[in-house]
């Protein structure tokens, strides 16, 4: 049938009437690009979220007083709750306080305000590895030791280096030895949940920090992954019946904050993309319209095609496939940009900001993309050239 | 006269426009037969009804009532898409206008026919540029038709409406663009094709143009008012 002729001659017709072909184009290259950065960025951001996430042991869930209850005074945990919820909740390995508390760290020159928050052994700890030392020991925790095991972040603000390991840090009034320096965590710059600055043990935590204080926050360990679930129901029904009823207590772990969070970045992404939807559907209107001002200038021509013969589907599929060249030349101009957009943000801002490399659905983002500029396309394409396939070839030769 | 050598076959064919509750009857009943080879002008006062049998001949539109037999083909109860069908394999159509596409070479613009009846590209350009030859523009293949004259771009439309070596070819007011050296050339290429075989039927107001024409049909309100040879000359 000859698609290539069609296909040279809507873009002859185009290039003859560049200036207008590139605005009508333009809407689509606007909708084109937002629909794939939106999704490059959405995949890009909720990865760097999820890799702070993936700083959470698997085995802890967070305990917090319910947000929205009148009176937050009498949600505090005790440290002796804890003590006893240790016992009380079967599978709870380890309750200890959650949160950090700031105070003036001091090595040599070097003086920083920085979290010091309670942690216990290496499985409450975070994945982040270690670039010197050790991290908590059971036995630190045991004998309340004053060591620490000092963040990636922590140690480049004091200037601390591997070779530094076993000497003292002045916190506060109180001096830990430094245990182990933590590796840059893959959370990066990104608030951490678990990262704090100065991690010491719990016990010395609940000694120096927590006691006599209300504990807001609890983390809790559990020996076995997969009762997670059942404990944080037992953990709430537990916390219930100690506080009567007065207090709401709820808790997070690692799936449930990726499922919020996921869920968040889902209705930005859909949000946003239905922004970018309508805009590509504007950009169809446009495309309507300027084929209609085509066909409308084409009249003679359109008549002359029918009188020497062309039938109402070749002249369909001249019309038709004009308004596909025009989308495509708008999606291709759309495809790279978006692709560009998205890959800049994505390397110049959101990896570097959180060290975390997101796997970035480019293939789906580029096929839903060009699938609604298609979808758009066909629906707004097809009655220009319906209108020229059937325009009447004497009235058409007639026109001036 | 027998019906192979019949291009034309029109009996009791009435147009009527209707338009709102106004019925505007373009022709009245009409009948006549043109064989193959002739040369014919159709004449008559503006309103007469011309350019309306010129369509019907054309097979761009069907008659209202009334039979029309196209190289023994009835094409007046066809479709759309037969019609178009037979514009593209029997007739050629010649516009005052000359109508020809503005961007496109001359080559390409007889061409087009070719295109429309599916012929690969390459035969396209030779046949093309053998009918361009034929009518004197073997020198103007690659010219737009803005570079060319009027007499030229006419030539370029002829070429074009006999590209498909159609059964019939058709002439609205061939001339009617032209200055009057210009149209004695063209009715001279008229008179050769017609010489070597081609059937002609021309719409001209110019009493000059159409006595180079054999035989003359003159219409009047929708009817035949005369029929008859012209002089030989
Ligand atoms: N499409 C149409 N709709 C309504 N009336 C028409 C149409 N075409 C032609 N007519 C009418 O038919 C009559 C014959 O017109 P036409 O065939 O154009 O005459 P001519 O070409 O001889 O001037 C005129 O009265 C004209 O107004
Ligand atoms: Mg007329």
């Amino acid at each position: 049938m000859n698609l290539s002729a069609y296909i040279a001659e809507a873009f002859a017709v185009l290039v003859a009437n560049r200036v207008r072909s590139i605005l009508t184009a333009l809407g689509l290259v606007i909708g084109v690009t937002a629909v794939i950065a939106i999704q490059v960025l959405g995949a890009s951001m909720s990865g760097a979220v999820g890799g702070v996430l993936g700083s959470l042991s698997e085995r802890t869930f967070f305990v917090v007083p319910n947000q929205r209850q009148a009176d937050f005074t009498r949600a505090a945990i005790r440290l002796e709750d804890l003590q006893r919820l240790r016992f009380d909740v079967p599978n709870v390995i380890d309750a200890i306080p959650g949160g950090q508390t700031v105070r003036e760290a001091r090595i040599g020159h070097s003086r920083r305000r920085l979290g010091v928050g309670a942690q216990s052994d290496e499985r409450f700890a975070s994945e982040t590895p270690l670039i010197a030392g050790r991290k908590l020991t059971p036995e630190d925790i045991a004998l309340a030791r004053h060591v620490c095991v000092i963040s990636g972040e922590a140690a480049q603000k004091l200037q601390i280096t591997g070779a530094q390991v076993g000497s003292s840090l002045r916190v506060g009034d109180h001096r830990y030895t430094i245990v182990g320096i933590l590796d840059r965590s893959r959370a990066g710059r990104l608030p951490s949940l678990a990262n704090f600055d100065i991690s010491i043990p719990y016990t010395l935590y609940e000694r120096e920090y927590a006691r006599g204080r209300a504990i807001i926050a609890a983390r809790v360990l559990v020996d076995d992954t997969s009762k997670i679930a059942q404990t944080e129901s037992d953990t709430l029904a537990w916390l219930a019946a100690l506080k009567k009823g007065r207090v709401e207590y709820q808790t997070f772990d690692r799936k449930s904050f990726s499922k919020a969070v996921d869920g968040i970045f889902a209705g930005v992404t859909l949000v946003v993309g239905l922004i970018g939807a309508v805009s590509l559907v504007v950009a169809g209107i446009g495309i309507l319209n300027i084929m209609l001002v085509s066909v409308a200038e084409r009249t003679r021509e359109i008549g002359l095609r029918k009188a020497i013969g062309a039938t109402r589907f070749q002249i369909l599929l001249q019309f038709f496939i004009e308004a596909l060249a025009l989308s495509a030349f708008g999606c291709t101009v759309g495809l790279v940009l978006g692709v560009l957009i998205g890959a800049l943000v994505n390397d110049l801002a959101i990896v570097k900001l959180s060290g975390i490399v997101a796997p970035i659905p480019w293939l789906r983002s580029i096929a839903i993309a060009t699938g609604f500029a298609t979808i758009v396309t066909l629906v707004f394409g097809t009655y220009p050239a319906w209108r020229a396939a059937t325009l009447d070839p004497i009235e058409a030769l007639r026109y001036e | 006269m027998n019906s192979a050598a019949t291009a034309i076959d029109v009996r009791d064919v009435t147009k009527t426009y209707v338009l709102g509750d106004v019925k505007v009857e373009a022709l009245r009943g009409v009948t006549f037969t043109i064989a193959r080879g002739e040369y014919v002008a159709i004449m008559g006062p503006s309103g007469s009804g011309k350019s309306t049998l010129m369509n019907l001949l054309g097979c761009l539109d069907v008659p209202t009532t009334g039979r029309y037999l196209l190289d023994g083909i009835d094409v007046s109860t066809l479709g759309d898409d037969a019609l178009a069908a037979i514009r593209l394999r029997k007739l050629g159509f010649v516009f005052q206008g000359f109508n020809l596409l503005a961007r496109t070479s001359a080559v390409k613009n007889v061409a087009l026919p070719l295109f429309y009846a599916g012929i690969g590209v390459k035969a396209r350009g030779a046949t093309a540029t053998e009918r361009l030859r034929e009518v004197g523009l073997g020198d103007r293949l690659d010219h737009k038709p803005a570079e060319l004259s009027g007499g030229q771009q006419q030539r370029v439309a002829i070429a074009r409406a006999l590209v498909n070596d159609p059964a019939v070819l058709l002439a609205d007011e061939p001339t009617g663009n032209l200055d009057s050296t210009t149209s004695e050339e063209l009715m001279a290429l008229f008179g050769d094709l017609n010489a070597g075989g081609r059937t002609i039927i021309m719409v001209t107001h110019d009493e000059g143009v159409a006595s180079h024409a054999r035989r003359i049909i003159r219409l009047r309100d929708g009817r035949i008012v005369d029929d008859r040879p012209t002089a030989p000359n």
